[in-house]
C-alpha cells in the first residue's frame, strides 16, 4: 500500500514538474528587459478618449535608470509644457513651472486625468515592485500572478498574460487585494525600435471604474541611454529639457 | 488703452471656437518630438469679478472713503504672459513677461513687467548657474511658505499663480548617493538691493546672501535654509515633506527671524516699533481617498503677524479716521492708516494663526477634467473665515475655465469681517499657447 502511494505521489510530482520548471522571477525579469532596457529614454503620447469620442493628448519625454528611477517631462500640450514628474522608488513628485517647487504626489493620483494614474505613467520594472506568486500556461501564453512587495504599490495584484515566444506582455489586469479589477492594459503593435528593442508600441487601457473611457499610450524613439544619478533629483526636475 | 482691451478680447474670442472645433484622430508623428533650440509660448487670461461690498467694514472705509460705491462692484481683469527661451550648448536664456490689465470703477490700468529674465550655464549635469530675475520658491507649504526667504509672499487665495522673481545670482549643485541619503543639493543665492535693483525687497545698498541645503534622507525631503545681509532681518529655516503611505503626505516649515521689526498701534492709535525674535511655522498634510478626493490641510502660525488687540487698534484707527473725514473732510488719519496697510496691516494673512482646508474632488460623476473644490480658510484667533467653492474644467486642450465664489464671514473687528467684501464671484478663462 505504502509503495502504491509513493508511486502515485512520484507520478504526480513528475507530471507537475514542467510547471515547476518555469522560474517565475526569471520570467518576469525577462519580460521587464524585453519591455525596456534598464536605462533608456523614450517619447510617449498619452491619449485620453471619452465616450463621446473627444480626445485629449499629452506628449512626454521619459528617462529611466536602474530599477527605481524614472522622470518624465511634458512637452505638449502648451498648458502642460514644462511640467515634470519624478519617481524614486515609492517617492513621486510633480514639478509645475508656475508653482516652481516640486510637490509630492501619490501613485494613485493622475497628473493627466483619465484611466492612467501616476504609477502607470512612471512605471518601474515589475520585478522592483512585485513577487511572482505562480505561473500558469494557457496555449501560447504564460499567465503570471504577481503580488505587490509592499502596501505602497499602486495595485496589490497583477495578472500578466505574456507571449511564450517573445516573452512580452499582451494583457495585464490590475487588481485590488480582494481581486476587484481596477483596470486592464492591452499591449499591441509589437515594433522594432532598433538597438535590439522589440516591444509593443501601443498600450491601451480601460477600467470598469471609468465605463466608456479609454486611454492609450503610444511609444516612439525608445533608446538605450545612461544617465547620471543626479538627473533623478528634485533639483534637476526643472532641467529635464536639457536631456533632449 | 481701450484699443489694447479690444485686441485682447478679439484674440480670446477668436481662439475659443477654433479650440472647441479642434478634434482629430490620434497619431504620433516623430516630428512632434523634435527639439528646437528656442521655445515661445504664453498664457492669456480674462477674469471678470463681481465684488459684494461690505460698506461698514474697515477696509471698505479705507479704500472708498472719498469715492463711495454701491453694494456691488464689477471689475474686468486681463492677463497676458509671454514666455520664451533659447538654448545653445550649455547656455540658455529664459524670459517670462506679465501684463495685468484692469478695468474698474477707477478707470483702466495696465502693469507690465518681467516675471523672470535670466541666463543659465550648465557646465556639468549636476552643476548649474543662473543670473538674472528668477523665482526661487522655497518651502513645502501649499498656502503659506514662511521659509521662502528670497520670494515674494504667496497669495494664499490662489497659491498656484505665477509669481514675480527677484534679480539674483544662484547656482545648483546636486550629488546623489546610495544608502539612506539619496540626494544632496546646495543652492547658494546672492541678492543685491540697490536703487532700481530689488528695491522693494528691503533696506537699500545691501548685498544679501541666502542658501538652501536639500537632503532626500530616509525617503523624506528635508531643506535647511538661511538669509542674511541686512536688507531684511537675518532668518533661518527648515522644511520637510514625506509620504506616509501612497495617498498620504505630511509636510512642515519652520522659520526663525532674528530681531524682526514691525510697526504696531497701541490702544490710543499711536504707532511704535516693536523688535524681537519671531518664529513662524506651517504644518500640513495632503490626503487622497480611493474615490479621488484630495484634501489639503495646513495650519500656519505667523510669528511676525499682528495680535487680535493690535488689529483691533488698527480697525479703530480707520473708524476714527473715517468719522473725522465724514465730519471735517480731514484725510490725515486715513492717510496714516493707508501707509500702515502697506506696511503690513493690509497684507493677506496679517495676523498670527490660520487654518486652511481645501477639498477637491477629481472628475466626479465620470466628468473627465472636471474638478470641483471647496476651500475654507479661518483665522483661528477670531474665528472669522472665508469659504471658496470652485469649479474647474480643463477638458478643452490648452483651455482652463474656473468659476469660483468667495464668501466671507466674521464679526466686526475680526480679520475676515473687516475685509472690503462680503463675497466675490469670479470667472477665469485661461488659454495656453
Amino acid at each position: 500500500m505504502i509503495k502504491k502511494i509513493m508511486f502515485i505521489s512520484l507520478l504526480i510530482v513528475s507530471m507537475a514538474s514542467p510547471v515547476f520548471a518555469i522560474d517565475g522571477k526569471a520570467l518576469l525579469e525577462q519580460v521587464d528587459r524585453n519591455l525596456s532596457p534598464e536605462s533608456y529614454e523614450s517619447y510617449r503620447k498619452l491619449i485620453n478618449i471619452e465616450p463621446s469620442g473627444a480626445k485629449k493628448e499629452f506628449t512626454l519625454f521619459t528617462v529611466k535608470k536602474g530599477v527605481d528611477k524614472v522622470a518624465s517631462l511634458f512637452i505638449a500640450p502648451a498648458s502642460e509644457k514644462g511640467r515634470s514628474t519624478l519617481r524614486l522608488g515609492d517617492n513621486m513628485w510633480l514639478n509645475i513651472p508656475n508653482i516652481g517647487k516640486p510637490i509630492r504626489i501619490t501613485s494613485l493620483q493622475s497628473v493627466v486625468g483619465g484611466v492612467f494614474n501616476n504609477a502607470d505613467i512612471l512605471q518601474l520594472d515589475y520585478t522592483a515592485e512585485y513577487d511572482v506568486g505562480k505561473v500558469d500556461e494557457q496555449g501560447k501564453e504564460y499567465i503570471l500572478y504577481l503580488k505587490a512587495k509592499t502596501k505602497t504599490v499602486a495595485y496589490d495584484k497583477l495578472k500578466i498574460w505574456a507571449d511564450k515566444d517573445k516573452k512580452l506582455p499582451t494583457k495585464i489586469e490590475c487588481l485590488t487585494e480582494a481581486n476587484m479589477l481596477i483596470k486592464t492594459l492591452y499591449f499591441k503593435d509589437v515594433k522594432d525600435f532598433g538597438g535590439g528593442i522589440v516591444r509593443p508600441a501601443v498600450i491601451e487601457t480601460d477600467s470598469p471604474l471609468y465605463k466608456g473611457y479609454k486611454s492609450v499610450i503610444i511609444l516612439a524613439k525608445v533608446k538605450k541611454k545612461n544617465f547620471k544619478d543626479e538627473v533623478f533629483t528634485l533639483t534637476f526636475m526643472s532641467n529635464l529639457e536639457s536631456l533632449r | 488703452m481701450k484699443r489694447r482691451w479690444a485686441i485682447f478680447l478679439f484674440f480670446m474670442l477668436w481662439i475659443l471656437p477654433a479650440a472647441a472645433a479642434a478634434e482629430e484622430t490620434y497619431t504620433f508623428d516623430p516630428s512632434e518630438t523634435e527639439k528646437k533650440p528656442y521655445h515661445i509660448g504664453g498664457y492669456l487670461e480674462f477674469k471678470p469679478v463681481l465684488f459684494g461690498l461690505d460698506r461698514d467694514s474697515a477696509f471698505y472705509q479705507l479704500r472708498f472713503f472719498d469715492n463711495p460705491r454701491g453694494y456691488n462692484l464689477l471689475e474686468a481683469n486681463g492677463r497676458i504672459q509671454l514666455e520664451g527661451s533659447y538654448e545653445k550648448s550649455i547656455f540658455r536664456v529664459y524670459a517670462k513677461t506679465n501684463t495685468d490689465l484692469k478695468s474698474s470703477y477707477s478707470g483702466e490700468s495696465e502693469r507690465s513687467t518681467f516675471y523672470e529674465l535670466y541666463g543659465s550655464v550648465k557646465p556639468l549635469p549636476n552643476l548649474k548657474f543662473d543670473v538674472g530675475k528668477k523665482t526661487m520658491k522655497w518651502g513645502k507649504g501649499y498656502a503659506w511658505s514662511p521659509v521662502a526667504f528670497v520670494d515674494r509672499p504667496k497669495d494664499s487665495d490662489d497659491p498656484e499663480q505665477a509669481m514675480e522673481g527677484y534679480i539674483l545670482a544662484t547656482a545648483d549643485y546636486i550629488k546623489s548617493f546610495e544608502g539612506p541619503l539619496k540626494t544632496f543639493s546646495f543652492t547658494p543665492v546672492i541678492l543685491p538691493v540697490y536703487d532700481h535693483v530689488n528695491n522693494d525687497f528691503g533696506n537699500n545698498f545691501k548685498l544679501n546672501t541666502a542658501g538652501r541645503f536639500y537632503f532626500l534622507l530616509y525617503d523624506t525631503d528635508i531643506d535647511v535654509m538661511f538669509l542674511t545681509g541686512g536688507s531684511r532681518p537675518d532668518r533661518y529655516g527648515m522644511d520637510f515633506s514625506r509620504n506616509i503611505t501612497t495617498n498620504f503626505e505630511i509636510h512642515g516649515e519652520l522659520a526663525y527671524f532674528r530681531s524682526f521689526q514691525k510697526s504696531v498701534l497701541d490702544i490710543n492709535g499711536n504707532r511704535h516699533a516693536v523688535e524681537g525674535d519671531a518664529v513662524s511655522y506651517v504644518v500640513g498634510l495632503r490626503h487622497l481617498t480611493s474615490f479621488d478626493l484630495t484634501t489639503i490641510i495646513e495650519y500656519y502660525h505667523n510669528g511676525t503677524g499682528f495680535s487680535v488687540d493690535e488689529m483691533e487698534n488698527y480697525y479703530s484707527l480707520i473708524n476714527r479716521g473715517y468719522n473725522i473725514y465724514q465730519t471735517s473732510g480731514n484725510e490725515a488719519i486715513l492717510g496714516n492708516a493707508l501707509q500702515m496697510a502697506e506696511g503690513g496691516y493690509g497684507r493677506a494673512s496679517a495676523m498670527a494663526n490660520y487654518l486652511y482646508v481645501r477639498c477637491s474632488q477629481k472628475e466626479p460623476f465620470d466628468i473627465l477634467y472636471f474638478t470641483p473644490s471647496l476651500t475654507w480658510m479661518m483665522n483661528t484667533d477670531d474665528q472669522s473665515l472665508s469659504l471658496t467653492p470652485e469649479l474647474l474644467y480643463t477638458g478643452i486642450t490648452n483651455w482652463e475655465l474656473r468659476l469660483r465664489t468667495a464668501l466671507i464671514a466674521g464679526r466686526r473687528n475680526s480679520d475676515f469681517g473687516e475685509k472690503q467684501n462680503d463675497y466675490r464671484v469670479e470667472l477665469r478663462i485661461g488659454y495656453y499657447f
